[in-house]
């Protein structure tokens, strides 16, 4: 008699990388079967199935071409569990060694080149860190940023940032100062949402648009405030002080979202101060970043009139995911925290297969 | 609760240290700072502070707001004794600091733990960032629905199996967060000055 065992069964649409699946449960035992490749017939990854004994990022899988199988094995890029319950995770460094670079171009979106896979997919989240090509020169300004990113091919990708101004120059990890420069990716940067979240660009006027350099996971409706820091420009928009009525706050609402990193605010900003990135590499000492946070007694997204489990856009795709917590209540925020598995690289198919998959969890593993 | 400030409150990143990277490691000023921000913003403070006593080596404490940091800053607060830091066991009357209590500088009373949240090799020249969440009195709550706070549900093997061979023990809350204020809380990052021990 089963006591414990899990069994799970659905569906997944692949991103072209690493693709996650969440489950109430993390797996010992997970089959997949790709009905897009079958039908395409052309190479690709078919099935695919995982003990938890073979490791992580173990896989045995079928390739299928004109209708003869492959059986291969592979102990990267197959399947893993994840267990998502603990902020400021990171993934592996990427940086200069023997045989990889990256580089940061001056552009608006910044380009990131790496010399070897990044193994990157849109929606994932990435920091950077010592991007200084010299003492004085680089992009030292966007170190420490949460930036989605939005994966051109295997070997680049972009990020929600004006580069191509004056005060930033061109990177590369090949020829900066000591080869210093590096990027991870931030493993779960959603679990408890919605957050605060960085400024990358502001548009003022009638309403005020807001553009963040990860997902803000705001929803219409949101009351959010402002921390502008004085180098950025528009500090009027602060919620303290509010000079018309000393002492309350000044917020604002999402009045719409146009997608996951940009909304609409209802804050009246004509005439305020432009809002400025041209950040000095000599100020990066001590730079706090701009921000707009979540505040007020509706700040979950959570849905007064009903008991649907929020959505929530957790880094590791383009598309919201619903939590497997249940609905939040308006005030709190929304648990978003997560397990399951993750069908990596080596056996997701390209973009947009179709792929069921039976997951378990077995009372005794001998 | 400690991830959910990490993820939602906003941040204020140190610039009165020495050590030049963003944010730079605890300085006197960053205290005054984020005191002052949230004095500004009509937070609450905790404490009525401690009236100074005619004891060597003691002095007086400010009411304050507090402060949760990692005890892997404590050498670095042990730093800034003689420019604004004070030791919890230098306190006039100590009978009042919590047990987690390290020290104060002005207006922020220091509270350390290893579970405080620190995010390894984030700072913008790759050095552990730290999340000193300063908080006024109204920042933060939690919710408790249905009713209850919190069971700790322990079932022994005669009911948690038919050959009662396997107890269950687990806990159980319904309970949801939220930061009640905003304007009275603000994670200051800092990185670190000295040597982690090991």
């Amino acid at each position: 008699m089963a006591e414990y065992s899990r069994i799970a069964t659905g569906t997944v649409t692949s991103n072209g990388g690493a693709t996650n699946v969440i489950l109430p449960f993390t797996p010992n035992y997970i089959q997949i079967i790709n009905t897009t490749e079958i039908t395409a017939n052309a190479g690709g990854v078919t099935q695919a199935q995982w003990f938890s004994d073979m490791g992580q990022g173990a896989a045995a899988y079928v390739t299928t071409t004109s209708g003869t199988n492959a059986s291969l094995f592979t102990t990267t890029g197959g399947f893993s569990i994840v267990q998502a319950g603990l902020s400021l995770q990171y993934g592996p460094v990427y940086q200069h060694t023997g045989s990889t670079d990256f580089s940061i171009s001056k552009a608006n979106p910044a380009e990131i080149t790496t010399t070897t896979a990044h193994g990157l997919v849109s929606g994932n989240v990435v920091i950077f860190q010592n991007l200084y090509e010299t003492s004085t020169t680089g992009m030292p300004q966007i170190s420490g940023i949460p930036f989605v990113v939005t994966v051109i091919d295997s070997t680049h990708f972009t990020i929600p940032w004006n580069t191509n101004q004056t005060n930033y120059t061109a990177f590369n990890t090949a020829t900066s100062t000591g080869n210093i420069g590096s990027w991870k990716q931030v493993l779960y940067p959603s679990l408890y949402v919605p957050g605060e979240a960085v400024i990358s660009a502001l548009t003022l006027g009638a309403t005020t648009t807001v553009v963040t350099t990860a997902p803000h996971n705001f929803v219409v409706g949101q009351e959010v405030a402002f921390r502008i820091p004085t180098v950025w420009g528009p500090t009027q928009l602060n919620s303290l002080p509010d000079n018309t009525i000393p002492g309350q706050p000044i917020y604002g609402y999402v009045t719409s979202v146009t997608n996951s990193t940009t909304v609409v605010v209802n804050i009246i900003s004509t005439g305020y101060t432009a809002f400025n990135t041209n950040q000095p590499v000599t100020g990066v000492k001590g730079l706090t970043f701009p921000q707009i946070v979540a505040v007020g007694d509706n700040n979950s997204g959570s849905n007064q009139f009903g008991y649907n489990s929020p959505t929530v856009y957790n880094g590791t795709g383009t598309t919201a995911v619903s939590t497997i917590n249940g609905p939040a209540i308006a005030g709190a925020y929304i648990n978003a925290t997560y397990q399951g598995f993750i069908i990596g690289a080596t056996i997701s198919g390209t973009a947009a297969d179709v792929i069921y998959y039976q997951a378990i969890l077995s009372d005794l593993n001998m | 609760m400690r991830d959910y400030i990490v993820s939602a409150a906003s941040t204020l990143n140190a610039g009165g240290g020495s050590n030049g990277d963003n944010p730079t490691n605890l300085g006197v000023s960053d205290f005054s700072l984020v005191a002052t921000t949230l004095d500004t913003n009509n937070a609450y403070k905790f404490m009525s502070g401690i009236e100074g006593m005619d004891r060597f080596g003691t002095g007086p404490v400010r009411s304050a707001y507090f402060m949760l940091s990692s005890t892997e800053l404590q050498s670095d607060f042990d730093g800034l004794t003689g420019s604004g830091f004070l030791n919890q066991w230098n306190y006039p009357n100590n009978s009042s600091a919590l047990p987690s209590e390290y020290g104060s500088v002005f207006n922020v009373r220091i509270l350390t733990s290893s579970e405080a949240a620190v995010a390894r090799g984030a700072s913008a020249n790759g050095q552990d960032v730290y999340y000193n969440t300063t908080v006024g009195k109204q920042a933060v709550t939690h919710i408790n629905q249905d009713g209850y706070s919190m069971q700790l549900i322990y079932r022994d093997p005669y009911y948690s199996g038919m050959l009662a061979q396997n107890a269950t023990l687990a806990v159980k809350f319904a309970q949801a967060q939220a930061i009640t204020q905003d304007t009275a809380i603000r994670n200051l990052l800092s990185t670190r000055l000295s040597n982690l021990g090991v």
